[in-house]
């Protein structure tokens, strides 16, 4: 395999790699320079020319999203960066808060200044208090080195960043939730139209973008669009902060270029599973991705294109690694039980959707299922997040995506592991 | 419905700095609500009808609203807690790497279910989802700090360290 | 003009009317539940999703705007949207979606008063399959007050949301919020501010299942056991129309009905409990005379003749009083019944309260002044000081009907007067100091047409039957002036009333019920009709 140079990741072996000084010894903030003498719809044909593509897990290009904002709109625009992680599977943002906080900040600014705005907001959720107070360090330093605030390095450009605190709840991380939750308000998300971009954060046009998705941007402007879509297949390329956890060796956050095989991350990056068991389903994209079986895991690339053939999708590139020791169905009610907690209630089929689900689970795993059980369950999913066959034409009878978030795991569970259901289901039920 | 002291008893924040600094960084007030509610929870450890009461009067806002907003989040606790709440992750990286086993062992030392507080206000056990650091698994945040890569046993220490 | 098709059929609406808007102003049924005109758009309930050609997913009708394309993604050359709302895959995600609202649902309808008049029921009698495949514990939550005058049961609760919308955007008092989240959401007020604003009642008119009742109407009777007048309140001046539910002589509830032009979709709780004053009072149920310290009783032909020999004797020294109260073709034929001095009691006035939505509860708490003002004739100002300087000697009183003290100045008038006769349907104090009471209708049992403060006629109808011997107002006044001038010709009919009404005051020329109908007609800038 050739070995990848890291792009976002390349000083994290270094101890003061999170330090402004270290971060502009390595040409931090040169990027945001040359921005600024940039006219702002050109750096956002750039990100555009570049194929930059949601790290969040929604994978929407970032240049098109930019491109949303009305031209000449009396109101003022927002930037929010998405630091909201709460995907299970996904810890690499975390990772990119600690140790590169700077990179993360110029992608911001850099956003910031593409799309017109002059306050943005990092809205991180609450449970990261370690990472919170260290980018409140990072803010006092950037503003101090007029980076942030008033006539940014020089230019007439000014921009002040918040720091928000989310406070537990996993659908603030959806766009909209995020927004009311910025308002002050419980995260229910809104419905669309009207789309975040022309109303968003108290009816102006705002944008939402992951942490990497903008610590991507600084490497973008400084080594070109070109480049960029070079590293990995040109529809969705780039680095990647891939993170792998459950049974494996060594779980951790590997930067690999996108397209790379989910076969060589788990078993070469990752340290293949532990024991000499077998490999029995993964999680490509977090857990709200429709599972892989082993064979189909040991035959797909982590691309957005070929996951989606696949029936699956990539996500937030969380892996979660099941081997042979672990019980597909006490997986799925796992999930199901973590999709019935941070369901925000508002619509009718999510609320009453993932609890039926809970309930009817729990009851399977203690023996009291039937076998229409089973194939209810797979209505239930339908009837909640769609049918995962684009081409029949419906899906998702929800306000938000977290409908096929929940159903599409759940589904690909009951379906690829059918038997592993059914062996739960009392003897004489079967038989019957 | 909720208690929430009486209508006109208030709340009264011990940093007074940092609520005008909070509420001067948003373009609207009503933003502010998270971060005093946060702020007035590290003072005063839970989120009481008082403080319901002074949020709202900060913010511009019916406190039914705040209330609203309040019990929607995990974060925002009601009523007080033990000294160390220990929220386990129980979410799916973490259950496969033992995350049960940390939950039985609190259990069965300390005596508490989760949901529960220790008869001396020692612990709060807590099952929380997924803390969005899998690759340490299991997890656990005692208050503010993660504390990651545990067994049964550093787990064990960690708990004996704490008073 | 953006051209849309739903189920095979074009209408052309304007730019920005939803898919919602245009089915329900065409009669294409598309069932719903948190969507409500006067509220803002949620989408939550999932309802009402219907196929729109060429988007992937089903969209919600509440929040799916009409607006012009561009001629080349026109569907079929001409349409700008095509909308499905009764093929199979719609009618099944109907039936999906009434399961889910179903799955806690208790079969409560035999108990619930709801039936008759919930959506849940007629869209599960419509829409949905016959019986749940539920078979977990459904969610259990006992009963819980979220105010003096509304229940919460929270196990029908579909979370709609529309109730809290309601407190937070129209009457700007935000009691009612959502508490916690998922499945365990549920609607609550907190413990020190209960939903007790005056416009708490319309909660339980908009919640459409049996989850928020009234505590006042609660397991009283059966909507389809009760009649349904639709009339117009009459507890302030701003005549907010109404729908009064009663069976036999028993009023049970009142329910706002839609006038954009009077009160938009709702009413206040004063109008909306008030009915209760009349149910316990001292009726008058026939013609009474004074007998010292008691009334005697006496018929009809016998009161209107001492009345009118009363009023003769006094040659011209007799006053009248018309009332706010009373409908414009009673207070018409006060003022045309003789010449003389024209007056009323002093008027009842309450706090006036604006809503943010618009709603107005108005100061004047009496329904008709408006009309009385213009229709009576000349009102004096200061009657006392009239009635002192023209030594009137008799009075002529319509009885507002409302209990109130007299003061030591209206003491002293009545006592001072030859004879004081009194059309009233109850012993107020003031019929207590009369010398002849004429049991006139209560206001539940009176028909005409009043005026409320924007210049707005309505048509007051009646609700409850006449008891004894009352006469509607306008006919014992009717009586009155035939027997004091025996020439003229009697008027038989309250519609000869308001012809002539119109001809002597033209803004209300050519007004009938038929006319009025159910919305009324506006006096402002009225020409010769």
């Amino acid at each position: 395999m050739k070995a990848f140079k890291p792009v976002l990741t390349e000083y994290f072996h270094e101890q003061e790699c999170h330090t402004l000084s270290f971060y502009k010894s390595v040409g931090g903030y040169s990027a945001l320079e040359k921005v600024l003498k940039m006219d702002p719809q050109e750096v956002i044909q750039e990100v555009k020319d570049s194929n930059l593509r949601g790290r969040g897990g929604a994978g929407f290009s970032t240049g098109v999203k930019w491109g949303f904002i009305p031209k000449d709109s009396p109101k003022p625009t927002y930037l929010i960066n998405n630091a909201d992680e709460s995907e299970p599977g996904t810890f690499k943002d975390r990772l990119l808060m600690n140790k590169a906080p700077h990179q993360m900040l110029e992608g911001m600014i850099i956003a910031a200044y593409a799309i017109g705005c002059q306050t943005a907001f990092i809205y991180i959720r609450g449970e990261f208090y370690k990472e919170f107070q260290l980018l409140k360090k990072i803010m006092a330093e950037a503003y101090e080195n007029k980076l942030l605030g008033q006539n940014i390095m020089g230019s007439t450009y000014n921009l002040d960043v918040v720091i928000h605190r989310g406070a537990g709840a996993y659908i603030c991380g959806e766009e909209t939730g995020l927004i009311e939750s910025l308002e002050g308000k419980r995260g229910w998300p809104r419905i669309k139209p009207p789309f975040p971009a022309i109303e968003g954060y108290l009816q102006c046009p705002t944008i939402v973008n992951n942490v990497e998705t903008l610590a991507c941007l600084p490497h973008i402007i400084n080594r070109g669009a070109d480049w960029f879509k070079s590293i990995g297949p040109e529809k969705g390329p780039g680095p990647r902060l891939f993170c792998i956890s459950g049974r494996v060796n060594n779980p951790g956050v590997f930067e690999e270029p996108m397209g790379i095989s989910l076969k060589d991350l788990i078993f070469d990056r990752a340290g293949g599973i532990p024991d000499g068991k077998k490999l029995k389903a993964v999680f490509p994209g977090g857990s709200s991705s429709a599972i892989l079986t082993a064979e189909e895991a040991l035959d797909v690339k982590m691309d957005f294109e070929e996951l989606v053939e696949k029936g699956s999708m990539l996500g937030s590139a969380g892996v979660i690694v099941m081997d042979e020791t672990v019980d597909m169905v006490q997986a799925c009610l796992n999930i199901a039980r973590f999709y019935a907690h941070e369901s925000c209630g508002q619509c009718t089929p999510c609320r009453e959707g993932t609890a039926w689900l809970v309930k009817m689970l729990t009851r399977l795993v203690n023996g009291g299922g039937t076998p229409t059980d089973i194939d209810m369950i797979f209505e239930i999913m339908d009837n909640i997040g769609g049918l995962i066959d684009f081409s029949k034409g419906s899906f998702g009878k929800t306000i938000c995506p977290f409908g096929e978030a929940v159903a599409w795991p759940v589904r690909s569970f009951v379906e690829k592991f059918k038997d592993e259901f059914l062996e739960y289901l009392p003897r004489e039920k079967v038989l019957a | 419905m909720n208690s929430n002291g009486t209508p006109n008893e208030k709340f009264t924040f011990t940093d007074k700095d940092k609520v005008e600094k909070i509420l001067s960084q948003y373009p609207d007030k009503k933003s502010a609500t998270l971060p005093l509610l946060h702020l007035a929870q590290s003072e005063q450890g839970y989120i009481s009808g008082t403080v319901i009461n002074t949020v709202g009067g900060l913010v511009d806002c019916h406190p039914a609203l705040v209330m609203d907003c309040v019990s929607f989040y995990t974060m925002f606790y009601t009523k007080p807690h033990g000294r160390h709440i220990i929220q386990v992750c129980q979410t799916l990286s973490c259950s496969l790497n033992g995350a049960d086993d940390l939950v039985d062992h609190v259990q069965d030392k300390y005596g508490i279910k989760p949901g529960e507080t220790s008869e001396d206000d020692r612990f709060t056990l807590m099952k929380v989802e997924c803390l969005g650091s899998c690759g340490t698994a299991p997890v656990v945040q005692i208050n503010k700090d993660y504390h990651e890569d545990l067994s049964p046993e550093k787990f064990d220490d960690l708990l004996e360290s704490l008073s | 003009m953006p051209l849309i098709k739903i189920d095979g059929k074009e209408f052309e609406v304007e730019s920005g009317t939803t898919v919602l808007q245009t089915a329900e102003a065409n009669g294409i049924e598309i069932p719903q539940y948190c969507y409500h005109p006067a509220l803002e758009i949620v989408g939550s309930c999932r309802m009402c999703l219907v196929q729109v050609e060429g988007m992937p997913k089903l969209q919600v009708s509440c929040n799916t705007f009409v607006g012009d394309v561009p001629p080349d993604r026109k569907v079929d050359g001409k349409y700008d949207m095509v909308v499905h709302t009764q093929n199979d895959l719609v009618v099944q995600e109907r039936k999906n979606i009434l399961e889910f609202l179903l799955l806690n649902h208790p079969l409560d309808c035999p108990v619930c008063d709801q039936a008759g008049e919930c959506y849940l029921q007629d869209y599960s009698f419509k829409f949905g399959s016959a019986h749940s495949r539920f078979e977990e514990e459904k969610r259990v939550r006992p009963n819980e007050y979220l105010g003096s005058q509304i229940v919460i049961n929270h196990n029908r609760c579909i979370l709609c949301s529309r109730c809290v919308r309601f407190t937070q955007e129209i009457s700007g008092t935000s009691e009612l919020f959502v508490e916690a989240r998922g499945y365990n959401s549920k609607i609550a007020a907190l413990e020190d501010r209960p939903l007790d604003n005056l416009l708490a009642g319309n909660v339980a008119d908009i919640c459409p299942v049996g989850a928020l009742l009234s505590t006042d109407y609660i397991h009283k009777n059966r909507i389809w056991n009760l009649d349904q007048q639709p009339s117009v309140c009459q507890d302030c001046s701003v005549g907010c129309n109404v729908d009064v539910f009663s069976r036999k002589n028993q009023i049970f509830r009142l329910t706002a009905r839609e006038n954009q032009d009077v009160n938009g979709y709702f009413m206040c709780d004063i109008g909306r409990y008030g009915f209760h004053r009349f149910e316990e009072i001292d009726r008058v149920v026939q013609p009474l005379m004074r007998n010292g310290e008691t009334f005697d009783a006496l018929d009809w032909d016998e009161a209107i003749q001492k009345t009118a020999k009363l009023i003769e004797q006094a040659k011209g020294k007799t006053a009248r009083m018309g009332s706010p109260f009373h409908t414009n073709e009673s207070n018409f034929l006060l003022g045309q019944m003789m010449a003389g001095i024209l007056g009323s009691l002093p008027p009842i006035r309450g706090e006036e309260i604006n809503y943010p939505s618009g709603f107005r509860i108005s100061a004047d708490r009496s329904p008709n002044l408006r009309g009385m003002t213009d229709i009576c004739g000349e009102i004096a100002e200061d009657l006392p000081f009239e009635l002192n300087a023209r030594n009137i000697c008799g009075l002529y009183i319509l009885d507002d009907g409302v209990d109130r003290d007299l003061d030591n100045t209206w003491k002293d008038i009545l006592a001072r007067m030859d004879f004081v006769i009194v059309q009233s349907y109850a012993m107020t104090d003031l019929a207590k100091s009369a010398h002849i009471v004429l049991p006139g209708l209560a206001p539940f049992e009176r028909e005409g047409t009043i005026t409320n403060d924007q210049g707005r006629v309505q048509w007051l109808r009646p609700s409850l039957p006449i008891q004894g011997e009352a006469k509607p107002d306008w006919e014992i006044l009717a009586l009155v002036m035939k027997e004091m001038d025996p020439g003229k010709l009697p008027m038989q009919d309250i519609s000869q009333v308001m012809k002539e009404m119109g001809e002597k005051f033209p803004d209300y020329k050519g007004l009938s019920f038929f006319r009025l109908g159910s919305t009324g007609i506006s006096l402002n800038g009225r020409h010769e009709a």
